[in-house]
């Protein structure tokens, strides 16, 4: 297996070269880039963005896995990423994890079997003032309640 | 109850409708300040920043014109502007309300600042998970290149001037600004060992300055308006303005600017509308979670400016409220956040690696059932041995967090003891 | 650079101005504990161990981020400063098992001697809160990684980043999740790959050839140089003779030498040793029959003086002593002495840092007796008599000696003698620096210059 960005991505990697002083800087936007391309971050994916940021393959895979938003592994459709710090926990968040453990029948950490949503617990999203908040993929989902969320889900299947 | 006037800086704009484009913006005063902008020298720009007192909003308030006043102008080396947008401080979400809703004030603001240290590249880092929000600053970046007013030849005043926009991926820690440089330049994010003197920050061994989103967008007013009319807000050592926020127990949850100076309560109850169903208030974290938690009877004291709050032993810290009502658990409150430090701290330093763990294991234990009396004691001591010996201020921040639950509401965390195990 | 007094606990000390606090409390033995600092790796500031008191500065201070400067005055062992290493130490202990008994490193482990020292034993550690990583990761073919003995202190990823620039290590993952790893599906795979092994200051990596094969307080150091190539890298011979066994040789470590080899050595030479005892020629055979050394030198005598035409080859790894006694014996022998150095050069195994295109220890003295380098024959040569020169075989001749270190030699009278480990001598390596190598495993095999001298006595 091998890893090679799309025409389109090379010729935004191009234009980013132009953006930065060196091109080690690159590491981020690019595995951004190939999470983007293959919905995760392979090691062949690792490889490519080393050759190109002309730095050792450990350089980007230690970055790889100290950002908490890249993913080495294939997860679902949807990735739920619910807040779970202390203003949405004051919100009742806890109220909002039970519905969609409920409704989608797993635990914090696994997907659902026919491989469509994942469920995670993430850290302050930065969206206190409209807790409780959730992460759809990109998409901010806030002031959520246990009903609400049901909803969102059902909409999603 | 007091009626609170409002004093709108930087959010004058947020109400408008489409206030993120250019033509909105502009209608509404936005790039007012670049005429006045370029009669100035850098010189002149620093002196009139120093002079309005203008402070960093990015949690420190450390006073803007100093820090720009270190940039080594006249540098062969080029040099770089960072933005700070990596918000991830829990309890804050105000840097998102401007590159959402005036994107352009922003933009303007790094304009200014740009030229008055004499960059040529501003990056704005802002955090991954705000992907929705980047976007629309992105388009109004677009269009700001478009207009020629950013590019080869900014408003035909012969500057060059690149804004880039750099996407974090999950890390709180990139928000500690030589972290934030670090993952800048494509690595983790490792806050570095603090320099023995004052200096610049330096990105690839550039001269480089880090200020906040907030900071940046209040600059444009200070420009076009000069610095006394900045320090007609607020009060005499905290002038000006800062986009406040609650979150929490409150019936209005949200961002609203305030100058400094005004009453926690009186903020509280005018634009929060009061804590939500009609309980009695228990405790606030005042700004951002890193900052100590005030009790009740302390946010009567409590007045929204540095001072006041630094005399309260806490911070004002990003001005980000959590308020909490009667019946929250400050055992559940605490191990909550400690959560959020064990999977924060960037792990390179040996206090703060092992220390959040640690805290984090032992109050799990005190919700379990399983603690006895001295592993509060046993917290307390690490919480001390996290403070003053770290790389960077996370350590020291999480340190007062644990001291300031537990020392205000011992008899809490003591009612989970038991002291029957042996 | 100018000089100024610093004091540390009441005592006056003299340092150039500006340079690092912990390399002077280093030399002057000021007990200091320390991680993550390496005088070869520079300072990295994160393992907070080495904190000093500094006069005027309110908190402490990393002695490996402090720059002396005049008339600063300086705290190692105050309570304060104690109290503070010992929570550290106790935070790092955490996560790392106490079970030194049962450790490679013990003896050898900072770890270790830190917990004595601050007298932790007592320390309220729940064992059952550790987390508990993953042990005994092959990272290569010949380092293994412990990864709960790891104290993060980088040491390791930083000699893969700075010094070989091979990049093979890292810190992945995040708080007290990160750990040292390779990237998955690779290895720690260059040349100078062991040399974390010594980095490593506690027992998180170890060598697979060592793991517990000795304890280490049970060895002896003996100080030599390594003959694998004519860098002539510093290093520490470690052996032990059990009882009733013979000495052994269980490692080579480097031994620091700045304007050699620094603190490391390549893993060719670490490795060096099994070859030094491997297959060894212990007896003296004449015809493949054991001879006494008397009846050897007779043989030796009565083939020089029934040859004309004989020529010596001298192996380049010899000691200059040897080499000296070889040359001054040729000529009263009038025999041609030579070493062709052809068979030493390799320029696959030189690069551009300790390793030479040469493996060979002692070419410089080649060169300063002027022995003919080049030399192929054409001529008949009656007698060949080899000093150890692993060429023998290519050369044809009537008669033929070899002194030997190693089995296998197809000449008539074979000599055996002692290997550069097993006796004292000089070399010089290739910038002309001439270098000790002390001997270091006991053996009953005469020296060349033992051979030589008896060898006149008979010739008289
Ligand atoms: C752990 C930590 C997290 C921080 N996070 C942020 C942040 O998300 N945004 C920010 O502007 N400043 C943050 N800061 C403060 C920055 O280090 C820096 O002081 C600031 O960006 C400077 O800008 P200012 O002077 O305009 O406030 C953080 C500091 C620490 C120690
Ligand atoms: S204090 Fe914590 S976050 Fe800061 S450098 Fe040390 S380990 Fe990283
Ligand atoms: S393996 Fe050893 S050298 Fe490497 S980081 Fe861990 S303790 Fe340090
Ligand atoms: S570089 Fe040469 S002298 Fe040094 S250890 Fe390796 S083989 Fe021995
Ligand atoms: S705590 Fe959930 S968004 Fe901040
Ligand atoms: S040796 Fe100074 S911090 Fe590790």
């Amino acid at each position: 297996m091998s890893f090679n960005f799309n025409d389109d991505n090379l010729e935004k990697i191009e234009l980013l070269k132009s953006k930065y002083p060196k091109v080690q800087a690159l590491s981020l936007p690019l595995l951004w880039m190939a999470q983007y391309q293959d919905g995760f971050i392979s090691l062949e994916a690792i490889q490519e963005i080393a050759k190109i940021c002309e730095t050792p393959m450990m350089e980007i895979y230690k970055v790889s896995t100290f950002y908490s938003m890249f993913n080495l592994q294939k997860l679902g459709k949807y990735h739920i990423q619910l807040c779970k710090t202390l203003s949405c926990k004051l919100c009742n968040k806890d109220d909002v994890l039970k519905s969609i453990q409920n409704e989608l029948n797993i635990q914090v950490g696994e997907s659902t079997s026919d491989g469509l949503f994942t469920l995670s617990q993430v850290e302050c999203l930065g969206s206190c003032g409209t807790s409780p908040v959730m992460q759809l993929n990109e998409t901010y989902y806030e002031n959520l309640t246990p009903i609400s969320i049901v909803e969102i889900l059902k909409a999603l299947k | 109850m007091i009626i609170l006037e409002d004093k709108k800086i930087v959010s004058s704009k947020f109400h408008i409708e489409n206030s993120h484009t250019l033509s909105v913006a502009k209608e509404h005063g936005t790039y007012s300040s670049i005429e006045r902008l370029f009669t100035l020298s850098s010189e002149e720009i620093i002196a009139i920043i120093k002079e309005s007192h203008l402070r960093g909003k990015g949690g420190g308030g450390a006073p803007a014109g100093n820090k720009w006043a270190l940039m080594p102008l006249g540098e062969l080396k080029p040099s770089f502007l960072a933005v700070n947008c990596d918000e991830s401080e829990p309890g804050t979400f105000k840097d998102r309300e401007i590159i959402s809703k005036d994107p352009h004030l922003l933009i303007e603001g790094i304009i200014c600042t740009c030229f008055a240290i004499k960059s040529h590249t501003a990056y704005i880092y802002v955090r991954g998970e705000y992907k929705e929000f980047s976007n629309i600053l992105q388009s109004a970046i677009d269009e700001a290149y478009e207009a020629g007013y950013l590019g080869e030849n900014i408003f035909n005043k012969g500057y060059k001037l690149d804004v880039i926009v750099h996407r974090g991926a999950g890390a709180y820690i990139c928000g500690e600004k030589s972290a934030l440089l670090e993952s800048l330049e494509g690595k983790r994010g490792h806050p570095r060992v603090k320099p023995h003197q004052q200096e610049c920050e330096w990105y690839f061994d550039n001269p480089t300055l880090v200020n906040n989103v907030e900071t940046i967008a209040s600059v444009p007013f200070i420009v076009k308006n000069g610095a006394d009319a900045y320090k007609e807000f607020g009060t005499s050592s905290s002038p000006g303005t800062l986009l406040f926020a609650m979150s929490g127990h409150v019936n209005k949850p949200g961002v609203y600017e305030s100058e400094f100076g005004i009453c926690m309560m009186d903020y509280i109850n005018h634009y929060g509308g009061g804590i939500k169903n009609g309980k009695k208030l228990k405790a606030i974290i005042p700004g951002g979670a890193s900052t100590k938690i005030l009790t009740a009877d302390e946010v009567g004291l409590a007045k929204l400016d540095y001072e006041t709050m630094k005399a309260l032993g806490s911070s004002l810290g990003t001005g980000g409220m959590i308020v909490m009502d009667e019946d929250t658990n400050m055992v559940e409150a605490l191990k909550n956040l400690l959560e959020f430090y064990h999977h924060e701290s960037c792990g390179q330093c040996t206090p703060c690696r092992e220390g959040t763990g640690w805290v984090d294991t032992i109050m799990q234990n005190l919700l379990d059932g399983v603690a006895r009396g001295e592993d509060i004691e046993k917290i307390l001591e690490i919480s001390k041995t996290m403070n003053g010996q770290t790389i960077c201020v996370f350590a020291p921040a999480v340190s007062d967090v644990i001291d300031g639950f537990i020392t205000k509401f011992r008899s809490e965390f003591e009612s989970y003891v038991r002291e029957d195990l042996t | 650079m100018s000089l100024v007094t610093v004091n540390i606990d009441d005592k006056s000390y003299e340092a150039k101005e500006n340079s690092l606090l912990i390399d002077l409390l280093i030399l002057h033995d000021i007990k200091v504990p320390y991680f993550c600092y390496h005088e070869s790796l520079g300072a990295d500031g994160n393992c907070r161990m080495c904190m000093v008191e500094i006069e005027g500065k309110k908190r402490p201070q990393i002695a490996c981020d402090t720059f002396v400067s005049d008339g600063m005055s300086i705290q190692t062992a105050s309570e304060k400063i104690s109290s503070v290493r010992k929570r550290i130490l106790e935070l790092e202990l955490i996560n790392h098992p106490v079970d030194c008994p049962i450790c490679d490193q013990a003896g050898e482990c900072k770890l270790q001697d830190y917990y004595m020292d601050f007298g932790l034993y007592d320390s309220n550690i729940d064992m059952k809160e550790k987390v508990h990583n993953k042990k005994h990761i092959a990272l290569g073919s010949s380092v293994i990684l412990d990864r709960e003995r790891c104290v993060l202190c980088t040491r390791c990823v930083r000699f893969t980043s700075n010094i070989t620039k091979s990049g093979e290590l890292g810190v992945i993952n995040r708080g007290d999740k990160a750990c040292i790893s390779t990237v998955p599906g690779m290895k720690l795979d260059n040349p100078y790959a062991m040399n974390v092994v010594d980095l490593c200051p506690v027992g998180a990596l170890t060598s697979k050839e060592f793991r517990f094969a000795q304890r280490v307080w049970f060895l002896k150091s003996t100080p030599s140089i390594c003959h694998g190539c004519s860098t002539g890298c510093n290093i520490f011979i470690d052996h032990n003779q059990e009882k009733y066994k013979e000495d052994k040789i269980y490692r080579i470590r480097p031994r620091k030498n700045r304007e050699v080899n620094g603190d490391f050595i390549c893993d060719y030479g670490r490795l060096s040793y099994k070859n030094l005892q491997e297959n060894r020629q212990q007896e003296l055979l004449n015809k493949s029959n054991v001879i006494s050394y008397e009846d050897a030198l007779l043989e030796l005598n009565s083939k020089i003086s029934g040859s004309k035409n004989i020529v010596i080859l001298v192996d380049a790894n010899l000691y200059n002593e040897d080499i000296a006694a070889i040359s001054n014996f040729s000529q009263k022998i009038g025999a041609k002495l030579v070493c062709p150095t052809e068979c030493y050069f390799d320029d696959s195994f030189g690069d551009d840092w300790l390793k030479s295109d040469y493996k060979c220890a002692n070419l410089q003295a080649i060169k300063n007796y002027k022995i003919d380098s080049l030399f192929s024959s054409d001529q008949q040569i009656d007698l060949l008599i080899n000093f150890n020169h692993p060429s023998f075989s290519k050369f044809s001749s009537k008669q033929s000696v070899e002194f030997s270190t190693h089995k296998g030699s197809s000449a008539e009278l074979v000599l055996a003698i002692p290997a550069y480990s097993e006796y004292s001598g000089t070399t010089i390596n290739d910038a002309n620096i001439e270098q000790y190598s002390q001997k270091a495993i006991t053996t009953d095999v005469a020296t060349i210059s033992e051979y030589l001298s008896d060898l006149s006595k008979v010739a008289l």
